[in-house]
């Protein structure tokens, strides 16, 4: 499976949810299919809520997790 | 200083502290609201603020009812004028392209973004670029004004402000019960110490009113970028600051409520009554946002920024800056100030904000579409 990794922290707002629904309107199948996971770097806090309840709108599911003052979403696979 | 200046500035100092905490731990983007609605047809930031403004126009109007509030309509607030419509647009333009709107870079400067504290550059920098256009915007200014003396929309067309009021009020609040009922005020980020968009709205008109109350204007900021603008100068070229009108004349005058002394102030790089009530907020804001962010250990300065994004934030601010000046007055001024009391300056201004935020939006979109971002491709 391929993951691709977009680091959007310290990037002005909405950088993250433009740049993510880009990827994600671009490789859709891939996403749906489970061949592709997106990985997101990011400090924007309002971005945790904003993309999983986009991607989800899309089918897709997104996953958050807090590391060192920063979050990572996991985008992959098709949502329930 | 007077115990009065002391007491006026510590409790504006603490109520910025709130703000700023409570804005950091939601996001509370008031250019992100008017941006979303065009660019995402997201209303997911404006019904907090549609809340907030309802709120506070009924406890402005109880207060002013029961006689707590000091003056009514609030001073510093003129009859309507064309350029309010206009700064309101430019306004609107400049705060999407910065990233946040006046208090939006304080609290984002205060989590530790290096593009908030390069818009904040740039609000000082289209200050001092509107001191040397003063002269010439002040008399085509007047050239827009409204032939009316009314300040409020109650005012102009003759009747009480309590069933204006109230009945704005009152739709407004029926539409946030319709968007409760549809779970739209239901909490689902998932960052850690994420406070309710609904929570923090509340609580903003609150400590807005507790603004009024204290210090006897609403919460405003932007003199005093001018004012910071007007000190740099200051020391950097101080006999041409000392030339330039907007930096040495005192227009504004205000009573404290505590003492009763009219005070007067303005743009110029001098402690006086505009220093009093924004400054602490402006420190406040700044600080209140820096301890939320280290109590979740989510400060963190990131150097290495996009060069088109540092260099459209510094514009977006400027040109923020230029329409604060010339509408004049900032969001924070007209939403939270003026739009609650109906003063026609600030719905104008609030009209103008929108068709800003489009053009805003059209610019960020294709600015940040058009840069390719980090990536890593792993397999």
């Amino acid at each position: 499976m391929k993951t691709i990794e977009i680091d959007i922290r310290g990037q002005i707002c909405p950088s993250c949810l433009l740049l993510v629904l880009r990827e994600v309107n671009q490789r859709h199948r891939e996403l749906m299919d489970g061949n592709l996971c997106l990985v997101i770097l990011t400090d924007n806090r309002a971005a945790t809520g904003t993309i999983p309840d986009a991607v989800n709108n899309m089918g897709i599911a997104a996953a958050v997790e807090k590391l060192a003052g920063y979050y990572r979403i996991i985008i992959q696979g098709q949502h329930d | 200083m007077g115990l009065s200046v002391w007491v006026v500035m510590s409790g504006l100092t603490l109520i910025g502290v709130v703000a700023g905490f409570l804005m950091h731990r939601s996001d509370f983007c008031m250019a992100g609201a008017f941006r979303d609605l065009f660019l995402f047809r997201s209303y997911r930031l404006i019904r907090p603020i549609v809340l907030l403004v309802c709120l506070s126009a009924l406890l402005f109007e109880l207060c002013r009812l029961t006689g707590i509030l000091p003056i009514y309509p609030f001073p510093w607030f003129n009859p309507p004028a064309g350029i309010n419509l206009f700064g309101g647009m430019v306004f609107g333009l400049g705060m999407v392209m910065a990233g946040g709107c006046v208090v939006g870079v304080l609290y984002k400067m205060g989590a530790g973004s290096l593009l908030a504290l390069v818009a904040f550059l740039g609000l000082l920098a289209g200050s001092a670029l509107y001191a040397e256009i003063h002269n010439w915007w002040v008399p085509l200014s007047r050239l827009t004004v409204f032939p009316t003396r009314a300040v409020t929309l109650p005012q102009w067309i003759g009747g009480s402000p309590t069933v204006l009021v109230f009945v704005c009020a009152a739709i407004g609040g029926f539409f946030c019960w319709r968007w409760k009922r549809d779970g739209h005020w239901t909490n689902r980020n998932p960052a850690e110490g994420f406070i309710p968009l609904w929570f923090t709205a509340i609580g903003l008109a609150l400590l807005s009113v507790l603004t009024v109350l204290l210090c006897g204007v609403p919460m405003g900021v932007t003199t005093s970028y001018a004012k910071g603008a007007a000190l740099l100068e200051s020391w950097l070229v101080p006999e041409h600051q000392a030339t330039l009108t907007y930096f040495t004349a005192t227009p504004l005058q205000s009573v404290l409520p505590l003492d009763g002394i009219l005070r007067s102030g303005g743009s110029g790089p001098h402690f006086d009554v505009v220093a009093i009530v924004q400054v602490p907020l402006i420190l406040g804001i700044i600080c209140g946002s820096w301890l939320s962010a280290q109590l979740l250990n989510e400060f963190k300065i990131v150097w290495k920024v996009p060069f088109n994004q540092v260099a459209m934030v510094f514009t977006g601010g400027v040109i923020m800056a230029l329409g604060s000046r010339m509408s004049p007055g900032c969001n924070i001024w007209h939403l939270w100030g003026g739009l609650p009391l109906l003063t026609m300056q600030s719905l104008l201004f609030v009209i103008g904000l929108l068709p800003g935020a489009w053009l805003g939006g059209k610019i960020l979109q294709h600015v940040l579409l058009s840069a390719a971002p980090l990536k890593r491709l792993n397999s």
